[in-house]
């Protein structure tokens, strides 16, 4: 059968039309990107070799350092706020009735399915100074004082951000570990509530513990999206108050498209494309990799 | 305990349900209302916001773009993925580790990352004034994922199948087409639902290479539509924010079970 299956045409009929648009479209475009770095480049016009000083210049300039501070800290907001968060949602989704559960499931899901442009815009509204949904609350219990303009202040705009980036994918989150939970056959956990541990200590003991292979993949999906952070800050800020608010992508975008230096755009993505090699493969190597066994 | 976490439960459901109450709410105010009545309920019910947003927000020729750019991707990530799974789940090709390592660096690379080549190759390719330049994009960084699904998914179908097909006479086209293709017919629902979410809220490409108002899909159009009409009037942004997410928001009551599982399909495969 293979004989009469595998022919040299026909493995070429099969693989050439995916292979041809994920090397042209995906694969490709980071060959001229390594070849433009180098270039002087306005967009329209090679204007000359200049060999790494792009990347000099990327790495002196002090938006490229706030950019990746913003960056991170939306990484870490994602990882050690965002995922617990996920985590207690998904345990907890678990405990409910089923009717319940199906509502909440919904609910969770609905910001994950706006799309991005109207999330953030309506958190706009919310941070706004005057009437605002978090100073009208502010003052109605009192706390004058802390009011302030959320997105305009160099303090509080970056945490503003990861609070609506937090709360689109929260739920969707739970989801994921959610579906990694009903795995888990019942017996395990079943057995130590018998032997009267609490519902804390299950959680911590048992299903966490056999959830690390769904945790990985939740992790390395929040980690590779908030790296690329973007929509929000174009919507809420455009990187403002001045540079405070830009991530890397925002930087590269800018750089690129506002100032037409595509030469020192393409550096700043050959630079983070690095990272992101760097970071995916760091998450692979601590994470778990055998595989579980029931 | 049990009232306290079914208390805990309606606080969370509504900090995620109120943003799209309050959104609701605002495209049923008019101008002076959304201001001295932001969060509450409508005290008039005004549906002149929504004719309004008609006439001034391109929504149909807006919705109709991304509507393209969804459907458009998700027949050439599935035909050309599903085909590529195959030959690399089937066919005795000596590069097949290699290519499935290959196509899963498509994982790793946000597409944010080359939008600079990208737009100069869209621009080189004369692409940039159809629909064209966006889908094969889009659809080049949908088939990392869908060809390593399909794959997984086509390895636990039995040989006997096609074996079958074969002492029929039928040949290898056919057999995909006619025998394959049905059966795998689940998988391809979860990856059309996965690449539909992806690309409808796709914002960062769309934003630099579909930059004629004539290809924009919903998401730039809307951010355009915003700074139009500036800071000023809410209830139309209410009422183009609603328009907008309407029939996303209808295909998930009607299919949310379904968009569900193919959601979370990756993390058990994983």
């Amino acid at each position: 059968m293979n004989k009469y299956f595998s022919t040299r045409m026909s493995i070429f009929v099969f693989a050439a039309p995916a292979l041809l648009l994920f090397s042209v479209f995906c694969v490709y475009p980071l060959l001229p990107q390594l070849w433009m770095s180098l270039h002087d480049h306005d967009g329209f016009r090679n204007l000359g070799f200049v060999g790494l000083d792009n990347y000099r210049e990327v790495l002196a300039d002090s938006s490229f350092w706030t950019a990746h501070k913003n960056t991170y800290l939306i990484v870490g907001i994602s990882v050690f706020l965002g995922l617990p968060l996920s985590m207690i949602l998904a345990l907890i989704m678990d405990s409910q009735t089923p009717n319940l559960r199906r509502f909440f499931k919904s609910a969770a899901m609905f910001p994950a399915i706006l799309s991005v442009t109207v999330v953030a815009q309506i958190w706009v509204a919310f941070y706004e100074p005057n009437w605002g949904l978090f100073n009208g609350i502010l003052r109605s219990i009192g706390l004058d004082s802390w009011t302030r303009s959320w997105l305009t202040d160099h303090r509080t705009v970056m945490p503003s951000l990861g609070l609506t980036f937090l709360w689109q994918y929260i739920g969707l989150n739970a989801m994921l570990l959610y579906t990694g939970i009903k795995t888990i056959p019942k017996q395990y956990y079943e057995a130590a509530l018998l032997d009267g541990a609490s519902f804390a200590q299950v959680s911590l003991r048992v299903t966490i513990p056999l959830l690390r292979y769904v945790i990985n993949y939740v992790v390395i999906l929040s980690v590779l999206g908030s790296m690329a952070f973007y929509s929000h800050v174009r919507v809420m800020t455009s990187g403002g108050p001045g540079d405070l608010s830009r991530t890397v992508v925002y930087q590269m975008y800018y750089t690129a498209f506002e100032t037409s230096q595509f030469g020192k755009g393409t550096a700043i993505a050959v630079l983070f494309v690095l990272e992101c090699l760097v970071i995916s493969f760091i998450i692979q190597r601590f994470a778990a990799r055998e595989k579980l066994e029931f | 305990m049990k009232l306290i976490t079914r208390a805990f439960w309606l606080v969370v459901a509504c900090t995620f349900l109120f943003p799209l109450y309050w959104m609701c709410s605002m495209s049923f105010k008019t101008k002076s209302e959304a201001y001295d009545n932001p969060f509450g309920f409508p005290r008039t019910w005004d549906w002149h916001n929504f004719s309004e947003a008609l006439s001034k927000y391109h929504f149909f020729v807006y919705f109709k773009n991304s509507l393209i750019y969804a459907s458009g991707t998700i027949i050439v990530t599935l035909v050309t993925g599903a085909m590529l799974a195959y030959c690399l789940s089937r066919m005795q090709w000596k590069l097949n580790a290699a290519v499935l390592l290959y196509v899963s660096l498509g994982l790793i690379v946000p597409i944010e990352v080359v939008v600079i080549p990208l737009f100069q190759l869209i621009k080189e390719l004369h692409l940039k004034e159809s629909y064209f330049g966006l889908i094969l994009p889009y659809a080049g960084f949908s088939l990392s994922s869908c060809v390593l699904m399909l794959y997984a998914f086509l390895r636990t179908l039995p040989k006997e199948l096609e074996e079958a097909a074969c002492i029929d006479g039928t040949n290898v086209y056919q057999t995909f087409f006619r025998i394959i293709l049905p059966i795998v017919v689940p998988a391809l629902v979860t990856q059309g639902v996965l690449v539909f979410m992806r690309i409808w809220n796709e914002f960062p490409l769309a934003f630099i290479i579909a930059s004629k108002d004539d290809f924009r899909p919903l998401t730039v159009g809307l951010l355009g539509f915003f700074v139009n009409v500036g800071v000023s009037d809410w209830g139309i942004i209410g009422a183009s924010m609603l328009l907008s997410s309407l029939p996303t928001l209808i295909i998930y009551l009607i299919g949310n079970e379904k968009i569900e599982n193919a959601l979370t399909a990756g993390a058990i495969l994983k």
